[in-house]
């Protein structure tokens, strides 16, 4: 069924039981993801999806709905259960339909070169880099992961205060996982590339990348337990800084789930410390140009030299705030109320080279790694311990590899804790957000390990 | 569902191109959820999954492809788009589908979608009440609730035709202690593979209330030490450690790869001769139980590890093939949005002899890990990481102090050969598990069990 009409016929539906201010987000995508082991297609997987949520206002509070089966079938199941969940909610904080932004500023995440990429491209890389991988060094012994994964996604809101907005967005990305081993020692190492221009997925870097760091960390072991000076690589700072993303959601910080209330306009971290959500970023995987309420999205700075600048709203925050949207009001998926995440948000770029920070360092640990991140940190005290694996520093070089260690420390002292901040600026896996950082310097942290 | 001449119809087209097995699953999944922050509710959805999954083998190479459109020209399209991803002749083929009817063993009196929202509510502000009112230094509770019931199809080549029901409930409380500008947060989520009647079986109350004192508990508590020491994990969830440190090892996902610590390793004693551990999918009513797992194949007790010796592995179809046996019932996915794989059900650490308060007297130093949080591990070197939610320092075989922030980290082989003492006392806790086939519903289980020495990832010096 046509997706205008089926639209149309829930407003019709819905007008018919009393309702006014309703809204249909629809996402629709077209995935193929691969994996190659040995040479071979291991697993091909595609898929074509498609997925409707619905959302009201029904005696002055937001109820929702979704279905996966988009025919007419869904329409009385979309509206009574739109109605009952309204009913239900009894929070006194006033939720709308938004009738749309004076403007929206434009953004290309839809690379229609990327649109002709087929089944056998990703097919030939995914195999190239793992036969790259194998060869570059006998002691790679397995490549139990090497992914190659292309997206293309088209989102529709409409509602009944007119507004009509489209989006479309594709991306690729791969990801490879080797295994090494001398003597007895095994280890493993990860890389990936996300992007949606193709020309820049070279098997090469990345098959190199990822057989030297695993290589790097034969015959690591552990250090002793002590506070050390530390150095988080970008992708691991990153990888932190996206974890603790919800605490500057004003959601959080309304529900008094954030350690951030009352710090607006505060020092929360070291001056040399600028946090951007930049919704425009070329190349950003967040990139857009509204968001999934279509308040139009805007460039913004979190944390200003140190000091605290806004949070991130929606509208349903912003009102209770008294301020405007900052355009973060998204879904986590098209089935979830909107909720609040960044889009593009980074630590700015300092000036400082990873090679110059190494060299500052007296001793040391580099952390190229850190695993947990789903457990080992809290996100409303700021505490975390993390499994983490890296290099010791002496005197200004890198020693040896250490693994077995944790780092442990709380991220609002992290945060005024950055001594120096490096100009390698990396994003990690899109999670909440597409989150990055280049590497940062601390002054100390816990490191348990013999 | 669909009917039997459409799935026919599918799964030979599915076929025509040189593929030897294909698998058609069909799930319609009906979801609520409900958010309550500070006693409102602040967010409802309820909605439908659907949507259908095509599965093609070619010996040991698999090619899925999944769509929400069950159109019988759609399905026989993405049928006929997957199985050009084989380019080899069609075989000879009889389909000869017969339905088997699946007596459940999970006793579903209430479900859920019949409750009125209103029960929902009240429960959950029976929580919220419990919790908050637990002591003045709890300032916030999130209580979420969700139910599911998930209907699924599935047929395959081989005459496989099985439909099964599974209904799920459960109620995550979330509590936060505040004092002099800090906060800790402790967690229970209870949960089973069985209608609204679960919260008639246990009292929500002492969920939150539980919750409740571990917030208060760490709050009041000093940061735990780093080091290695003896670690007494308690009962219950704490059956997560064998979860990461040995039970992804144990699945034939990386197993059939030769790419686990543990492939190749049955019959050898790869832990210490008090370890029993077991994935029993069978278990009624419980959490990670199912009567077919996702691939149609009756679930089943298998045992693990026996004494110490490595008995088996969980298995399913496309590692079996890999690996020459047969599944063991543990092929699971989250949605027919994924391929399945094999995966844990309800795992477990089997009761030993000694008691708790045994475990604890014997130590004389070293970490009691009464709840734990999640963890995670990399099955090609067995390095796991998991967290403590509460800890207590132990001191001459009695518990001096609560700690907090632990991370335990360790390695699956080593650490399996040191656990020492294991209690009589087994529960089972639950959660969610994370991996290849997405996020699905995992038991996990053990008695008060104590291993000689691991990393505790703390932030104090002693």
């Amino acid at each position: 069924m046509d997706k205008r009409v089926l639209i149309n016929r829930i407003f019709e539906e819905g007008r018919k039981k009393g309702l006014k201010d309703m809204e249909v987000f629809i996402q629709e995508s077209n995935d193929f993801k691969l994996r190659v082991f040995k040479g071979e297609v291991d697993e091909l997987n595609i898929s074509k999806e498609e997925g409707l949520s619905f959302r009201c206002i029904y005696d002055g509070k937001m109820g929702y709905s979704y279905t996966e089966k988009l025919d007419e079938t869904s329409i009385d199941m979309l509206i009574n259960e739109a109605v009952e969940n309204a009913s239900a909610v009894d929070s006194e904080d006033v939720e709308e339909i938004f009738a749309g932004s004076k403007s929206y500023t434009e953004v290309d995440s839809f690379n229609t070169k990327l649109e002709n990429l087929n089944v056998k491209d990703g097919i030939e890389f995914a195999k190239s880099l793992e036969k790259e991988a194998l060869e570059l060094d006998k002691r790679v012994i397995s490549v139990p992961h090497c992914i190659f994964n292309k997206q293309s996604m088209h989102t529709i809101l409409v509602n009944t205060k007119g507004l009509n907005l489209e989006d479309k967005s594709n991306i690729a990305y791969s990801y490879v996982n080797v295994m090494v081993k001398e003597n007895d020692d095994v280890k493993t190492s990860s890389k990936y590339i996300i992007s949606n221009d193709f020309s820049k997925f070279d098997y090469k870097v990345l098959a190199k990348q990822v057989v030297d760091e695993a290589v790097s960390m034969l015959g690591a072991e552990s250090v002793k337990s002590d506070a050390y000076p530390v150095i988080l690589r970008n992708d691991v700072a990153a990888d932190i800084l996206g974890a603790f993303s919800p605490i500057f959601s004003a959601e959080n910080v309304q529900k008094n789930l954030s350690l951030l209330k009352g710090k607006l306009n505060k020092k929360i971290a070291s001056e040399i410390i600028t946090i951007v959500d930049n919704p425009f970023m070329k190349g950003g995987i967040a990139s857009c140009s509204f968001d999934n309420e279509g308040v139009a999205t805007k460039y913004k700075k979190v944390v200003d030299r140190g000091v605290l600048t806004t949070y991130l709203h929606n509208i349903k925050t912003a009102k209770k705030d008294g301020v405007q949207s900052t355009g973060n009001g998204f879904k986590p998926s098209f089935k979830s109320p909107v909720s609040i995440s960044p889009t593009n948000m980074y630590i700015e770029n300092g000036d400082k080279s990873l090679d110059e920070m190494i060299r500052s360092v007296k001793r040391g640990i580099l952390i190229i790694d850190v695993k947990g991140l789903h457990s080992g940190l809290n996100t409303v005290s700021g505490d975390f311990s993390l499994a983490a694996s890296g290099y010791e520093i002496i005197d200004g070089r890198i020693n040896r590899p250490v693994n077995q260690i944790t780092i442990a420390g709380n991220f609002y002292d992290l945060l005024n804790n950055v001594l120096e901040i490096g100009n390698d600026l990396k994003f990690a896996l899109p999670m909440n957000g597409f989150i990055g950082s280049p590497s940062l310097k601390i002054k100390e942290l816990s490191v348990a390990g013999m | 569902m669909l009917s039997k001449s459409v799935i026919e119809d599918v799964l030979l087209e599915a076929l025509s191109t040189g593929g030897d097995f294909a698998e058609i699953f069909v799930e319609d999944k009906i979801n609520n959820s409900l958010l309550m922050i500070g006693g409102k509710i602040e967010k409802a959805v309820s909605g439908r999954d659907f949507g259908i999954g095509i599965r093609i083998f070619n010996k040991t190479n698999s090619v899925y492809a999944y769509t929400n459109n069950s159109s019988r020209e759609n399905l026989l399209k993405v049928a006929r788009e997957a199985a050009l991803a084989l380019n080899g002749v069609k075989g000879d083929i009889t389909l000869n589908l017969m339905k088997s009817e699946i007596k459940s063993i999970h006793n579903i009196v209430l479900l859920p979608r019949n409750i009125e929202k209103s029960k929902k509510i009240d429960l959950m502000k029976r929580a919220y009440f419990a919790a908050k009112n637990y002591d003045e230094v709890i300032t916030q509770v999130t209580v979420r609730y969700s139910d599911e019931e998930q209907n699924v199809l599935i047929a395959n080549t081989e005459g496989l035709y099985v439909e099964d029901k599974r209904v799920r409930t459960r109620t995550a409380i979330q509590t936060i202690a505040s004092r002099n500008g800090e906060m800790q947060s402790g967690f229970y989520a209870p949960g089973a593979h069985m209608g609204f009647e679960f919260y008639d079986k246990i009292n929500i109350e002492d969920y939150a209330k539980e919750a409740a004192r571990i917030a208060k508990t760490m709050i009041y508590a000093d940061y735990c030490p780093s080091g290695k020491m003896p670690i007494i994990i308690d009962n219950g969830f704490g059956g997560v450690i064998f979860h990461e440190a040995c039970g992804h090892g144990l699945e034939a996902t990386s197993v059939a790869k030769g790419t686990s610590v543990f492939a190749g390793k049955i019959g050898e004693k790869i832990a210490s001769e008090l370890v029993t551990a077991i994935d029993d999918g069978t278990i009624p009513n419980a959490w990670g139980s199912q009567n077919v797992d996702d691939e149609g194949t009756p679930t089943q007790k298998n045992i693990l590890i026996e004494n110490g010796i490595l008995k088996g592995y969980m298995v399913d179809k496309l590692n079996g093939r890999r690996m020459g046996v047969k599944s063991t019932g543990s092929g699971r996915r989250q949605s027919y949005k994924y391929a399945p794989t094999s995966r844990m059900t309800n795992t477990y650490i089997a009761n030993g002899k000694s008691t708790k308060e045994e475990i604890i007297a014997n130590t004389e130093y070293g970490l009691y890990a009464k709840y734990m949080g999640g963890g995670s591990v990399d099955t090609s070197t067995g390095d796991f990481n998991f967290a403590v939610m509460e800890g207590y320092l132990i001191k001459n075989g009695k518990i001096e102090k609560p700690v907090r922030g632990a991370t335990l980290i360790g390695n699956g082989l080593e650490v399996l050969k040191k656990i020492d003492m294991v209690g009589n006392n087994l529960e089972f806790g639950q959660g969610m598990c994370g991996s290849v086939s997405g996020s699905i519903p995992a038991n996990v289980g053990q008695p008060t069990i104590r291993v000689q020495s691991m990393t505790v990832g703390g932030r104090k010096e002693e």
